[in-house]
């Protein structure tokens, strides 16, 4: 098949294409922090074994890491704003799709490596007369944060490429800012192409650096 | 003679599992006392209730003199604070270790007193440098427990026990899970401790240890005090029939041998 690959109408549309970008990052980055904060809450509600906390924190656990974020999203766009009384933007119904998934996903990561510490580790402190949160915060969560932050990172890659997912809704991130200047411009191959080589440019660095960190997940040695 | 450590009519029960039956016992400052018994008779329980690891069925304990809990209508209630104040003055060594793996030796050792004591760091230090000077490490300080051997863990885990300046040291096997070679230097610590007059109360299957070291030797069965005396009475001449087979599986027992008819 012969296609003749011109970027020039890529290049023609790159403000669009950096507006778009800008918008991925924004999204991703305003999901990844509101999901690792909440998800501590969370993960730290299943770690309790209280079943006051346990079972509520359970059930939404389950609830988003068993449906689609894609189905997610479409929900909280068309569907939440009839059941709740106000009305909801691209932004905030995919922030709200990508944030819960998140906080489900890493509650999970907070909950293992929580359980990951040998219950040693808390006796010590307990011994020396530590009270559980001179536990948690001198001897247990140092540890288990190192631990962690692999899962984090992989964690953080994977939301940034489901904020494409946000186009569905016309939000103007990068895949949906490549969608309307493609059917403008009759070039697809070369935008998506080009879609493609951005998120590559801007996640490949990233698990590099959690390679790295999965490297020396052991203390120095 | 000061009374350090005073238990009595000692319960604990898991569910439906009676584990320790009724244990008085007394140790006075300066002594080392051992407990010895088979697997599963409820030595390491019975430890764990002194610091209140565990919480005791009924029973009460009393440090210097003074008793832990409140009793009010014939239960003894615990204040989480109290207990933690109380564990703070009881030192616990553990037959893995548990060192903080995040934190250098002399870390390990000043994280009491910083942490529980919040003594200024100067102090910390202090006591951090000296401890671990006694436990023949201080040239190991900036080693991470992932570095050192066995034997020169436990005897950092001792140092940070000892850091807190505890009344009465706890040892629950410490040299358990060592090898062979390197038991000999965790209990010469030990016997160092006892001679500068630490008192402690001692799990350990080291029958010779026992027998040079301890002031006074327990055998624990099912839950109870089956026979005490001095480590010669016990460990020589033992009474009760539980004792002698007991003396009879362990054939570290060499110092001298037992007198088993
Ligand atoms: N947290 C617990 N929950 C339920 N049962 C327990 C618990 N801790 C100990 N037990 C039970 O209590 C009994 C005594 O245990 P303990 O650990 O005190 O024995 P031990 O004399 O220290 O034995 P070992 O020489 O094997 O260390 C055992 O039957 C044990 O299974
Ligand atoms: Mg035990």
């Amino acid at each position: 098949m012969d296609h003749n690959w011109d970027f020039a109408s890529v290049l023609a549309n790159k403000t669009l294409l950096l507006i778009g970008l800008k918008n991925t990052l924004v999204l991703g980055s305003v999901c990844l922090a509101l999901g690792l904060f909440f998800g501590l809450f969370v993960g730290a509600a299943r770690f309790s074994g209280k079943s006051w906390l346990y079972y509520p924190a359970t059930a939404f656990v389950e609830l988003f890491r068993n449906t689609p974020v894609l189905v997610q999203i479409m929900w909280f766009f068309f569907a939440f704003p009839i059941i709740a009384p106000f009305k909801i933007d691209a932004f905030t119904a995919a922030t709200l799709g990508l944030t819960l998934n998140t906080v489900a996903f890493s509650s999970e990561i907070y909950r293992a490596g929580l359980q990951s510490i040998h219950k040693g580790q808390w006796e010590a402190g307990k011994a020396l007369g530590m009270s559980y949160w001179q536990q948690m915060r001198r001897v247990v969560l140092p540890q288990a944060v190192r631990r962690m932050l692999p899962a984090f990172m992989n964690r953080a890659v994977e939301l940034f490429k489901m904020t494409s997912l946000a186009s569905v809704i016309a939000y103007g991130e990068l895949m949906y800012q490549a969608k309307v200047v493609s059917t403008i411009s009759f070039n697809p191959i070369e935008m998506y192409t080009s879609v493609a080589l951005i998120f590559f440019l801007v996640l490949f660095p990233a698990t590099i650096l959690v390679r790295r960190f999965e490297a020396r997940d052991t203390f120095r040695r | 003679m000061t009374e350090v450590l005073r238990i009595e009519g000692l319960h604990k029960s898991f569910a439906e599992l009676e584990v320790l039956k009724g244990i008085d016992l007394s140790v006075n400052k300066g002594e080392t006392v051992v407990l010895l018994g088979a697997s599963g008779s409820g030595k390491s329980t019975l430890l764990r209730c002194v610091n209140f690891m565990e919480i005791p069925t009924s029973g009460r304990i009393h440090l210097e003199g003074k008793a832990i809990g409140s009793a009010r209508n014939g239960r003894v209630a615990y204040a989480e604070r109290e207990l933690t104040q109380l564990r703070s003055r009881v030192g616990m060594v553990f037959q893995h270790f548990n060192l903080f793996p995040h934190m250098t030796a002399l870390e390990n050792v000043m994280e009491g007193p910083r942490t529980v004591l919040k003594c200024d760091s100067s102090e910390c230090r202090r006591r951090g440098e000296k401890y671990l000077d006694k436990v023949g490490l201080g040239w190991k300080a900036d080693a991470y427990p992932s570095q050192l051997s066995g034997g020169q863990q436990q005897r950092i885990a001792i140092a940070r026990a000892l850091a807190m300046e505890p009344e009465i040291m706890l040892f629950d096997e410490a040299t358990s899970a060592l090898d062979p070679e390197l038991v000999g230097e965790v209990l010469e610590t030990m016997k160092e401790l006892a001679e500068e007059g630490m008192t402690m109360l001692i799990v350990t299957h080291e029958l010779g240890f026992a027998y040079t070291v301890a002031d006074k030797v327990l055998f624990l069965s099912e839950g109870s005090i089956l026979e005490q005396g001095t480590p010669a009475e016990v460990l020589t001449y033992p009474r009760q029939d539980a004792t002698k087979n007991f003396l009879r599986g362990h054939n570290m027992f060499r110092l001298p041998e037992p007198q088993i008819d």
